[in-house]
């Protein structure tokens, strides 16, 4: 059973002495974050985050199946988390682990119980036909702060995934090839984001963005969930040491300017890239053409 | 010294790159095989890893430089461990992760013996040499110079933190001043005061008594080593990281 | 705002002969058997030789079939369970000594009877009753509830009160959170919130259950007290 090293006594204690004195062994300061960068694939719903070393790929797939019986006006949504030894040599294919466990559990907090995803506007025909919309995360790199990179990668990629048109016409349904009708945005109706501080000291030292050693030093951990109108999607703090209520107040304040930061970093990624794929303005030309009321996508919800 | 010959594992070396040398013997470095077998003639030297040859025709010595490989153990190497677990005579050591350990015995320190030996927790590191390391063996390391019997300042690593590089760079790192086109540590050493043991196994563990002085030297170094820098780059680095310690 | 406590809460220490310590917990119609085992070796694993400090708290939670408004399995392999379990485990890990016993497992077993909200909460403090009489040294005791807020959004007024100690009903209804505490007052040990809320509200919530903490530990701290007074006269009689 491969786990992480532990880190050396040097390392450990030194990093909470550093910490002690508010220095971070990568010169960041305790609230700033490594250098993110975030790109898109060619296709649509791929999303690739790098933060420092860790480095995380979204992709969204879409299939039609039928509702399941007691969601009849909705479609599915799953979120698939991957941790293969591609990221790290300490995963193992096939065995489940408790970082994978918190990272599923986390993000299915944040974005499918927030409803971050309009999942009734995935119905095609209530009760029998739906999309089923895939979310996997892979794990490429493993250096600390999957939570935080996971969750960016995954609303970035539905922001920017575009599904197939359908059309229904009674019970008849046409599914529309990318060819032939330009594919429909999801209904998104907030962008959630997870910032995870650790903490040292017995709370009196709180960290962003924790490096895998500083992860691995910590007292505990607390994961704030929020979009930039201030709404919590959830907070984790799972045991670890415990600390002054107050302090996990002033998490989500923090919480709140990163998220800020995080949304607009999305915003205008997608928009650099919407201006890529549309090189001399073709893009704006079939929309034109495909451009009909919205409600015929939502016949199912309808009833 | 430094070429640009790229070597594949499989290829030949080219007759153009050994050392021209009139006596003495070719010395074989990492990553190279020697074939007995072959006919005379052509050349018998096989690279079992790609990477940059590399020659000194001083030493007569001729390696192949892998950049980012995995470290491999081989005797002589100095290395920075860290004690795993202890059994009855033995520290388990880790010279990498994921990796078998190592053994270190107990009694492979200057002047150790049963009372006087140094007491090792799991989680300590030390800096030794590499005894042992063949085919089928465990890789064994020790503590203490084999023909003076004394440390040469191997053994226990109290306080300061450990960095990790790459092997490729730490072993340029040992190769003293300049040689491997790394100045970092001797610009470093003109300006602040600080110990440093550098690890083969892509470990470096540096102390120098203030918290800010060894984060500034180990970015240095991690710095170096991920951003490539020349020389002109490291002595503008180093001032810069001086001028903010 | 008190907690109705008389009629509310049933808590026994030492219900199961078996186990090194157990308890029995009622808050509200939320019932939960708790045993411990340990602090006992671990067993051997092969391979790994895990030196840990201390030792290792293992916990595993089963919902019975007939806990629920309508019967269901509930596997073992529920993320939701699985994660109630790393938190109750870490929770205790930081107010447990563990390191007084190194190379050793403590399992806390906890069998959900009957659930109607709080469920969280009300394994955590059933977990420290059984803990306390299984004899495991430990700075505090973790005790917990949860908190619910009457509206959601900000717009909706500011005198909407927060709730203490939701019902199953409330907990579907109404954004919600769990909060633990252990090691002195408003520290937070445990903090769990899984609704959408605005951040304004968090404030209140958090401090109507510190607050609800503190009756609670109140009222277990009595109930341990009252068993160790009913174990010492048996000792003289």
């Amino acid at each position: 059973m491969p786990s992480e090293p532990a880190p050396s006594t040097n390392e450990s204690t030194f990093l909470l002495s550093a910490l002690r004195e508010n220095i971070r062994l990568d010169g960041r300061a305790l609230d700033a974050y490594r250098p993110i960068s975030l790109t898109f694939g060619s296709e649509y719903g791929t999303a690739d985050v790098r933060l420092g070393k860790t480095r995380v790929l979204a992709k969204i797939a879409c299939e039609v199946t039928t509702p399941y019986p007691d969601r009849k006006f909705d479609g599915i949504f799953t979120i698939n988390t991957e941790l293969s030894p591609l990221g790290s040599p300490a995963f193992e294919v096939g065995r489940q682990d408790t970082t994978e466990l918190l990272l599923s559990r986390v993000l299915e907090k944040t974005i499918r119980r927030s409803g971050a995803l309009d999942t009734e506007s995935l119905c095609i025909v209530a009760g029998q036909k739906c999309f089923h919309l895939k979310a996997t995360l892979h794990v490429l790199d493993h250096d600390g702060n999957l939570v935080d990179a996971s969750c960016l990668a995954l609303v970035a990629a539905l922001l920017h995934f575009r599904r197939q048109d359908i059309e229904v016409k009674g019970e008849d349904v046409t599914i529309f090839d990318v060819r032939e009708r330009e594919p429909i945005r999801l209904t998104i109706q907030h962008r959630p984001f997870c910032v995870s501080f650790s903490y040292y000291h017995n709370g009196e030292v709180m960290v962003q963005d924790a490096t895998l050693l500083e992860e691995q030093c910590r007292q505990g951990e607390v994961v704030v969930s929020m979009n930039r109108f201030g709404e919590v999607a959830q907070i984790a703090k799972y045991g670890g040491a415990p600390v002054d209520g107050l302090s996990v107040l002033s998490c989500t304040t923090a919480a709140l300017e990163r998220v800020k930061g995080f949304d607009r970093m999305v915003t205008e990624a997608l928009k650099a890239d919407e201006a890529r794929r549309d090189e001399g303005g073709l893009m704006a030309e079939l929309s034109a053409e495909n451009e009909r009321p919205t409600g015929s996508m939502l016949v199912g919800s309808e009833n | 010294m430094a070429s640009s010959t790229i070597l594949l594992p499989g290829e030949t070396v080219p007759h153009s790159q050994l050392p021209e040398s009139k006596k003495g013997t070719l010395t074989l470095g990492p990553n190279l095989r020697h074939l007995p077998q072959a006919p005379p003639a052509s050349i018998s030297i096989l690279p079992t890893s790609s990477g940059l040859l590399q020659s000194d025709a001083k030493k007569i010595a001729l390696w192949l430089d892998t950049p980012h490989a995995r470290y491999a153990p081989s005797v002589g190497d100095l290395v920075v461990a860290q004690v795993h677990h202890s059994s009855t005579e033995t520290y388990h050591v880790m010279l990498t992760p994921q990796t078998p350990y190592a053994l270190l015995g107990q009694l492979a320190f200057e002047g150790a013996n049963k009372k006087t030996r140094p007491k090792l927790e799991a989680g300590d590191s030390v800096y030794a040499r590499v005894k042992a390391a063949g085919r089928g063996e465990d890789v064994e390391i020790e503590c203490v110079s084999p023909n003076s019997g004394k440390a040469d300042g191997m053994g226990p690593l109290k306080g300061g933190t450990v960095f990790n590089v790459s092997p490729a760079f730490a072993r340029r790192l040992m190769m003293g001043p300049g040689k491997g086109g790394f100045v970092v540590l001797e610009e470093l050493g003109e300006k602040l005061k600080f110990e440093v043991a550098v690890g083969r196994n892509g470990r470096v563990w540096v102390e120098s008594g203030s918290v800010r002085a060894t984060v500034a030297v180990g970015r240095l170094l991690v710095g170096c080593d991920e951003g490539g820098w020349g020389v002109e780059e490291q002595r503008r680095e180093v001032r810069r990281a001086v001028r903010e310690v | 705002m008190p907690l109705d406590s008389s009629s509310y809460s049933i808590a026994q220490l030492s219900t199961q002969a078996a186990a090194d310590g157990s308890s029995y917990l009622e808050m509200g119609l939320t019932k939960i058997i708790c045993t411990v085992h340990g602090p006992r070796e671990s067993p051997t694993r092969s391979g790994s030789s895990s030196q840990s400090p201390g030792a290792h708290i293992e916990t595993s939670i089963s919902i019975a079939g007939f806990s629920g408004t309508d019967r269901k399995r509930h596997g073992r392999n529920d993320k939701r369970t699985q994660e109630m379990q790393h938190t109750i485990s870490s929770a205790f890990s930081s107010t447990l000594f563990t390191h007084l016993y190194p190379h050793s497992t403590i399992t806390i077993s906890l069998h959900v009877l009957s659930q109607d909200g709080s469920l969280l909460a009300a394994c955590l403090n059933a977990a420290t009753l059984a803990l306390v009489d299984a004899g495991v040294p430990m700075s505090d005791y973790v005790v917990a509830c949860t908190t619910g807020s009457t509206a959601s959004y900000a717009g909706d007024g500011e005198e909407a009160d927060p709730l203490l100690d939701l019902n199953g009903l409330e907990e579907q209804e109404l954004p919600f959170l769990t909060v633990g505490t252990s090691g002195g007052e408003d520290k937070v040990n445990v903090l769990i919130m899984e609704t959408r809320v605005q951040v304004g509200r968090l404030e209140a919530m958090i401090s109507v259950g510190l607050d609800g903490c503190r009756q609670i530990r109140g009222m277990l701290d009595r109930v341990v007290r009252e068993h160790g007074e009913r174990v010492l006269e048996a000792r003289v009689a």
